[in-house]
């Protein structure tokens, strides 16, 4: 190929202007998805943060939940205390009713 | 479901062999190996009859711990179970192993009891049963009598029992290549077992996975074996059974009336009672003497050694080395034996580093550095209340945060300082020692998440942050010159080295940049430190024409308290009516003058007594310290020493009243402003007028233009130069 053939030169510019192109796209791509991960990073960052706020007095005792839950019975006991709890609830709203009635 | 393989060391075991194969293909174990050191009996038939693998050793190739590591290496299970040529599996015993494996990810190595046969000794019986009742107590909430043990699964973590028993135990393939047993004459399994939790694995003692087994040995064997067993035991943990006459007395007999108490409990009585007693005085009386010797075999002749012991071997591993020379005595005390104490070197960190160098850095993408919203990782040291490099980091970080970054902490903690505080309540004291700082604290890096810049912000964080993958960039935002917080030392070395990594610096001052680029070669910028100007401001209250108040925290050395104290003893000696207040240190100074102390105060306590007191006082022999500014802020002018750090900040002639390091000339710079109201007047005004930017908010921008400039230099790596 000559290159100082003017059919040569036109080609080269159009696809030059072509890898420009795709150049810019793809650089906007990666700014795109360098914002999306540091938005999730930050969520992600908000959520483990509240979470610490809320595990204060767990950590502050030391105390493992996974740990915890991993135990023999531990999630039978669960199932027994959320059982309580709905029968508590239960007699507070029937308590409620009756008052209200 | 876990494959398994089972691995039996065999010599002479033909007694019980044929039942403890058949019990192992019953348990449904995958493959089975046999290792023969030189049986004379119908071991091997028995073996080969049973169709399982064989492999046939010398009987002087046999240790206990190379011999496992080979059966080990022969077989392919995910577990591998260990049993001796006498000890048969119960029914469940492999479920109970599988079931051990399954209670955490960590577990290493899992074990059962030893249940007696129905020949078994009763002394031995009831010791083997009590024994391993005693890794149930603790799960029986409190109650230790057999009967009501819950004969549950037991996790054993590092500080519980390093018991492990090769009669019948299974590992996981996975620790057993990074532990492996120890090249050992004895005991490879204790040994297993230290390493184990040493190493941060756990193990499970499971009450299902028992087996059969019992060394019905006679009254002179079980002596002997014993003296093997406690010879072992020195060789792999230093332990020396002590002994005593009265003691041992006092123990045998113990012991007898256990064994009658339990074989009474059994139904037996009167002469069959008696028969029990006299065999156990003898057992428990021969136990004593045998393990006694056993653990200072090093010290009996070779061939007495040898007739003690049941596998005929003299000496002991750590006896000395034998001369041709006549032996003589040691001046040398036994040496104590430790196992490996620590998973690691509090500095194995920086050992990473020099031998394979940073972890390298992601890519570069161009345009990353003017990005409005970063990922910004900080790595911190250990903290404590009123430090000031954290308080200076935390104004900036929790100001990162609120300009949109994404701000995680994460905690270096070399010498586990921290190791009681967990994660929420380090970011519970951050927010209340420091600043408010919404985001997460994690200690270590086991959740580590990458970032675009990663900011070590101590010399003791910089190798870990060397070692982080997944960054962009590298910063370190330095606080101060550290190695000249040292004597000589190790400490010292490594801070020094931690600025010839090529991180991006970001010096508290002129001065301090320029440092470390003229004597480390770093890249670095500077930031000023701020000053909280909503606390630090005059107060309404009187100014004194009378009162020196002096920063002596004695604790940080920089701060050269005892040339201080010297000033202020000359400065008394001249002026005897004037009131001196030291505070900064909650202890009492011994000094040459009367003093009012005021100990620690908090940032607002600080600025009422700045907005009273006349001069101030607070030396720096590295980085200058904040507190000159926040005098200043309060319109209180103050003597600081020349020809450190001071001048970069504050200028030759600025509102510092600066002073070369002699109690003499730091004693005339405080009487120059305590006489001179036109001196005063001018320094307290222009001190308010200079520290007025010094702000929080501008220091932040100066790290944030800091953390930009690592990464652009980042990017300026991916564009040759022209």
């Amino acid at each position: 190929m000559d290159p100082t053939h003017p059919a040569t030169d036109m080609s080269n510019g159009s696809s030059l202007t072509e890898a420009q192109a795709e150049n810019e796209r793809l650089r906007a791509r990666v700014a795109s998805l360098e914002a999306e991960l540091v938005e999730t990073q930050a969520r992600t960052d908000a959520v483990v943060g509240q979470w610490q706020e809320r595990a204060y007095w767990l950590d502050r005792w030391h105390l493992d939940l996974n740990a915890l839950m991993r135990r023999p019975g531990a999630s039978e006991l669960r199932e027994v205390l959320k059982a309580l709890r709905a029968v508590a609830w239960r007699i507070k709203r029937v308590k409620r009713r009756l008052m209200s009635s | 479901m876990k494959s398994v393989s089972a691995v039996i060391p065999v010599k002479n075991g033909e007694r019980y062999l044929q039942e403890l194969l058949a019990a192992l293909r019953r348990e449904g174990v995958d493959e089975i190996l046999v290792i023969d050191s030189g049986s004379r009996d119908r071991s091997l038939e028995i073996a080969r009859a049973a169709g399982v693998e064989l492999l046939e050793i010398e009987p002087g190739e046999f240790g206990h711990g190379p011999t496992r590591n080979l059966g080990a290496e022969r077989t392919i299970g995910e577990l591998i179970c260990f049993l001796t040529q006498d000890a048969t599996p119960c029914p469940g015993w492999l479920d109970a192993y599988r079931e051990a494996f399954a209670l955490d990810e960590h577990v290493g190595a899992a074990y059962g009891p030893h249940l007696p046969r129905a020949d078994t000794s009763p002394m031995i019986a009831r010791e083997l049963t009590e024994f391993f009742a005693g890794f149930e107590v603790d799960r029986a909430s409190g109650n230790g009598t057999a009967g009501h043990l819950l004969h549950i699964p037991a996790l054993q973590r590092p500080g519980d029992s390093t018991f492990l028993s090769n009669v019948n135990a299974c590992y996981a393939r996975d620790c057993w290549e990074e532990i492996r047993f120890r090249d050992v004459d004895y005991s490879e399994d204790q040994a297993f077992g230290s390493d184990l939790l040493d190493a941060g694995w756990v193990k499970v003692y499971h009450p299902g996975a028992a087996v059969l087994h019992a060394h019905d040995y006679g009254a002179i064997e079980f002596m002997r074996r014993y003296f093997d067993e406690y010879r072992g035991l020195r060789e792999t943990t230093g332990h020396v059974e002590p002994f005593g006459l009265l003691a041992a007395a006092r123990d045998v007999r113990a012991a007898v009336a256990g064994d009658r108490r339990w074989v009474a409990e059994q139904g037996l009585s009167g002469l069959e009672l008696a028969r029990v007693s006299a065999r156990a005085t003898l057992h428990h009386g021969g136990r004593r003497v045998f393990s006694a010797l056993g653990s200072r075999a090093a010290q009996i002749p070779g061939p007495v050694s040898s007739l003690l012991s049941l596998e005929g071997r003299s000496g002991s591993a750590i006896a000395a080395p034998a001369t041709d020379s006549p032996p003589q005595a040691s001046p040398l005390a036994p040496p104590k034996h430790l196992p490996q104490l620590l998973p690691h070197d509090d500095y194995s960190v920086v050992t990473d580093v020099w031998r394979e160098g940073a972890t390298p850095l992601l890519e570069p993408v161009p345009g990353m550095a003017e990005r409005e919203r970063l990922r910004l990782a900080m790595v911190i040291p250990p903290f404590a209340r009123g430090s000031g490099g954290h308080n200076t980091l935390f104004q900036i970080f929790s100001r990162l945060e609120r300009r949109g970054h994404s701000c995680s902490v994460w905690l270096a903690d070399y010498h586990n300082q921290l190791r009681e505080v967990w994660p929420a309540v380090l970011r519970h004291d951050i927010n209340e020692f420091f600043a408010s700082f919404q985001g997460p604290v994690y200690k270590g890096f086991d959740q580590w998440q990458g970032a675009d810049v990663v900011m070590a912000t101590g010399w003791q964080t910089v190798h870990a942050a060397l070692r982080l993958d997944q960054c962009r960039a590298r910063a370190y935002v330095v606080n101060d010159h550290e190695p000249e917080f040292f004597a000589t030392s190790t400490e010292r070395v490594l801070a020094e080295d931690t600025y010839r990594h090529d991180l991006h610096c970001i010096a508290a001052s002129p001065w301090l940049r320029d440092l470390l680029i003229e004597r480390y070669g770093a890249s670095a910028d500077a930031f000023q430190l701020g000053v909280e100007q909503e606390i630090y401001q005059p107060r309404p209250v009187e100014r004194r024409t009378d009162t020196v108040v002096y920063y002596a925290r004695h604790s940080t050395a920089r701060r050269a308290v005892p040339i201080g104290l010297l000033a202020l003893t000359e400065l008394h000696r001249k002026r005897p009516d004037l009131r001196i207040v030291l505070f900064g240190s909650p202890d009492i100074m011994y000094a040459a003058f009367p003093y009012e102390s005021m100990g620690l105060l908090s940032p607002t306590q600080l600025s009422w007594l700045y907005s009273e007191a006349t001069v101030g006082l607070c030396l720096s022999l590295t980085n200058f310290s904040l507190m000159p500014k926040e005098m200043l802020a309060c319109g209180l002018p103050c003597v600081e020493l020349a020809g450190v750090s001071a001048e970069s900040i504050f200028g030759e002639d600025g509102p510092l009243e600066l002073a070369s390091l002699d109690p003499r000339a730091i004693a005339d710079a405080l009487e120059l402003l305590l006489d001179d109201p036109e001196r005063w007047e001018r320094r307290s005004r222009e001190g308010i007028e200079f520290v007025a930017s010094h702000t929080w908010e501008h220091a932040t921008d100066e790290v944030e233009a800091g953390l930009r400039h690592a990464l652009r230099e980042r990017e300026a790596s991916l564009t040759p130069s022209a």
